[in-house]
């Protein structure tokens, strides 16, 4: 394993050298990128600085391996070694050491094998393991395997460890994370090298661990900073502020894309003003959402009523729902159907009807069989009428016909609850499942659904 | 939660599980660009994902139902729903079973059981279903006891009871205050905080006024003909949170003549609060009797009729009062009447208004102008009582607030 040496934030880089550069990084601390990023070869070579001139302002570097597979360990206390021995994952190691071994692991679900292939190709950008303190150099390519790196933790809830390994990059807005820092890489270019979906990430990993407010805090700043890009392209200037004589284009597509990520950043403001429980400001958030998401207006309406049967106002809700059924001009199709299903079915939960909310269900899966989703929640509601065994029948019919899609943690959740309702010897069939989630699932598989232990 | 019995080998196993509401499954998204590394495959890992939201990924709120993890709180007021299972454990058919499900209370034992007949008989493997409902209507301990009988194919009787404690908690702290008007009302602000540890959405707070009131509730204002509560967009509680509720209450016209001479405290009405929390689940409690103390008024009482909010500059305007006899003796009135600085009285002062006997009162119209703007005081009206040669002195009776003439009244 590597260790982790705390980060030290060296001194401000050398005013005479960089002396050229200081107003230019004034300017890029307040954008972001906007160019198409190169194209990505991983394991590209980074022709290094003159390192005795440049100041070492630390490196982050990867904390610790995070390979482990939960279901094989469940395997080995419950089923035996025999059973155990069974299990096949594909490791950091079973893949080509390359980004297609890595999306291969990331498809796969796993997630902990993946991170620990990024490690190691950050590990050929000389940002490995136990390399903190010593110069090194982002690149986009560095910075993206960075990324996927964290985005994985987060993935799999590790956001303890994904604060940890963020933490060197301060606010990301760092001098050495912008392009004009490596001249000879990237002659002529401008502006932050940081994926924006780096920043999104970043942002949102302090709810995650409990502080909302900061999360909040963090996408404010980038609402502004993207505000001002959006104010600065519509008035014929380039992203930065400055004089350009880009095509219309161009400017065109620019536009989209800033507008695109400011659409991002409200989505997780609403989001996370949902987690803080704010629901008055969630509700207004959510309806500014769908300004930069109309596509997704049902949804997010039936989501909004949603929100108001949590708090236990009924009839709001019924009224987002009636908005969302009044569409039906303007939304056709399968999936609205589903939609308006849904709701009228939550309806019935909220008006303490399980019977109705039941037959809604299964209306869905009259028209969707597949639909996990309304065979859970159909499941759900003969528990609550007192039917556990049809309850148990449908809950594993699902599991049995479609691991690909059921073997989810939330329907799991509610199988080996019920299991424990109806038996004494919920064990045997606790270990059951473990058997066919060990069949199926990666190793970035959530196994305190089972209940084991 | 369960306090078991001494082990004993038992071919039926009994379970219990509090049935809350489901709570809906939320979903943690990781979303990057297409530029990015990883392309469209976190994307694809959410869409293939199947406890997100269909079309709106990113969206944290699913639709996933998911059953309660844990007991949980309960509150008085809200019902008790609960899932008892017996499950034939063995391999033998069981007979006769007799299941009993009864609440204890520190007062009362109640039977909450749907079914009191026995089963006949109940294969192995199989199981017996009942789900309780039950409104609680104490606070503190409650015990769930379930008790179960069967024959086995041998023909032994057995038994086995479990017992199931729990605390139920106070999830309203209800706080009054009574605001005397000078008129015969009574407004009652209601503060009503939220004690538990979720939101709640106050569906209904009213006050049901006891037999001497009617009540009219000052907590919805009319917006362009709709009715708006005063709470605005803000329509739940957060733990912790308290609201004002605002009642008035006007002595129904056959007690009109009692409100003025009554002592002591009198029973106002009670407040009926309905609340729901998660997916529509329901509490409802009523207040116990509310009590006023009623302000002593002396002998004789002086009271407000009818006054205008708002009058003109030295232009005179009516008020009428009501004058109450509060003793036990008989009274001969002479009303005279003082001007202030501010108030000046029209008509005849001195003039006497007659007997008035105990427990009585009569009406008096009277007459009045100010000569100087703003928020004035009605002061300056005596009375004396001849046969006591007593005299009883009523300022600051009232408010009016007078304006210019010229100044047009806004309405």
């Amino acid at each position: 394993g590597a260790s982790y040496s705390s980060l030290i934030l060296g001194p401000a880089p050398d005013l005479t050298y960089h002396g050229a550069l200081s107003c230019t990084i004034s300017i890029c601390s307040t954008t972001f990128s906007s160019c198409p990023l190169p194209d990505i070869g991983v394991g590209s070579q980074v022709p290094g600085p003159n390192c005795s001139i440049l100041v070492a302002t630390g490196r982050s570097s990867p904390t610790e391996e995070f390979s482990g597979d939960a279901v094989k360990d469940l395997m080995l206390r419950f089923l035996g070694e025999q059973a155990a021995v069974k299990r096949q994952v594909l490791n950091a190691s079973s893949v080509e050491q390359s980004f297609v071994g890595l999306k291969q692991l990331i498809n796969s679900k796993n997630w902990r094998a993946a991170v620990d292939l990024c490690g190691r190709l950050l590990t050929a950008h000389g940002q490995g393991y136990g390399k903190n303190g010593l110069p090194t150099n982002h690149t986009t390519d560095s910075l993206q395997l960075w990324f996927v790196r964290l985005a994985l933790l987060v993935k799999l809830n590790l956001f303890q460890n994904a604060e940890l390994e963020f933490e060197p990059f301060g606010n990301l807005d760092q001098p050495d994370l912008y392009y004009e820092y490596y001249p000879h890489v990237y002659p002529g270019r401008k502006g932050s090298m940081v994926p924006f979906s780096m920043r999104i990430l970043h942002a949102e990993l302090e709810q995650y661990l409990g502080n909302p407010q900061e999360s909040l805090d963090r996408l404010h700043s980038m609402k502004t900073i993207c505000t001002k890009i959006l104010e600065n392209l519509e008035q014929g200037l380039a992203e930065d502020g400055s004089m350009t004589n880009i095509t219309q284009e161009n400017t065109q597509a620019s536009v989209e894309l800033w507008r695109s990520r400011l659409g991002r950043v409200m989505y997780s403001m609403a989001n996370c003003l949902l987690m803080m429980k704010d629901y008055v400001l969630a509700v207004d958030a959510y309806h500014t959402v769908i300004k930069y998401y109309p596509e997704q207006e049902p949804q997010l309406l039936s989501g909004i009523g949603r929100i108001f049967l949590q708090i236990g106002d009924i009839k709001t809700a019924e009224k987002y729902f009636q908005d969302v059924e009044k569409m039906s001009q303007k939304w056709d199709g399968l999936q609205y159907q589903i939609m308006v299903l849904m709701n009228r079915a939550f309806l019935h939960l909220g008006q303490n009807n399980f019977a109705e909310a039941h037959r809604a269900f299964t209306e869905i899966l009259r028209i969707d069989p597949a639909n996990a989703v309304a065979n859970n929640n159909a499941a759900v509601c003969l528990l609550y009428l007192g039917k556990l065994k049809d309850s148990l029948r449908q809950l594993e019919g699902m599991v049995q016909q479609d691991p690909k899609h059921y073997l989810h943690e939330s329907v799991l959740f509610n199988l080996t609850t019920m299991y424990e309702l109806e038996s004494s010897r919920s064990m045997q069939k606790k270990q059951a499942l473990l058997e066919a989630v060990a069949v199926k699932e990666g190793d970035s598989f959530n196994t305190q659904c089972l209940k084991l232990g | 939660m369960d306090v078991n019995q001494p082990k004993q080998e038992h071919l039926l196993a009994l379970k219990v599980m509090r049935l809350t509401k489901p709570t809906l499954f939320t979903n943690i998204p990781v979303t990057c660009e297409e530029r990015d590394l990883p392309g469209d495959l976190l994307n694809q890992l959410m869409k293939d994902d199947p406890s997100t939201v269909k079309g709106a990924e990113t969206l944290m709120l699913g639709e996933m139902l998911t059953l309660p993890q844990n007991f949980g709180n309960i509150f008085l007021g809200e019902t008790f729903s609960s899932y008892i299972s017996v499950h034939n454990d063995s391999n033998q058919v069981v007979k006769d079973i007799l299941v009993k499900a009864d609440l204890q209370t520190s007062s009362q034992r109640l039977n909450l059981s749907a079914s009191s007949a026995a089963v006949a008989e109940l294969k192995s493997d199989c199981c017996i279903d009942d789900v309780i409902h039950h409104e609680v209507k104490e606070i503190g301990t409650h015990i769930l006891v379930c008790a179960v009988s069967y024959t086995t194919q041998t023909g032994e009787k057995m038994y086995f009871r479990k017992f199931f404690k729990f605390q139920v908690l106070k999830p309203l702290d209800v706080k009054t205050k009574f605001y005397n008007a000078e008129t015969d009302e009574v407004f009652l602000e209601a503060q009503i905080q939220n004690i538990t540890t979720s939101p709640m959405f106050m569906e209904k707070v009213s006050l049901e006024p006891s037999i001497m009131y009617n009540v009219a509730e000052l907590n919805t204002v009319n917006k362009a003909g709709e009715s708006v509560s005063t709470f605005g967009s803000r329509t739940y509680l957060q733990p912790m949170d308290t609201r004002q509720y605002l009642y008035c209450l006007k002595p129904k016209q056959e007690f009109a003549e009692k409100a003025g001479v009554i002592k002591g405290v009198t029973v106002i009405g009670k407040l009926d609060i309905v609340w729901k929390t998660n997916l529509g689940e329901r509490g409802r409690l009523q207040t116990s009797q509310l009590q006023r103390m009623a302000p002593g008024y002396g002998d004789v009482r002086l009271s407000l009729e009818t006054i205008p909010d708002t009058v003109n500059l030295e232009e005179p305007f009516d008020i009428t009062c009501k004058i109450t006899n509060c003793s036990e003796r008989t009274m001969d009135l002479v009303l005279e009447m003082c001007n202030t600085n501010s108030i000046h009285w029209c008509g005849v002062s001195g003039r006497q208004l007659g007997k008035l006997h105990p427990s009585s009162s009569l009406h008096l119209a009277l007459t009045l102008l100010s000569s100087v703007q703003g928020l004035q005081s009605v002061s300056g009206l005596r009375l004396m009582d001849t046969f006591l040669k007593r005299t009883y002195e009523y300022d600051d009776i009232a408010q009016v607030c007078v304006i210019s003439s010229k100044v047009k009244e806004e309405h």
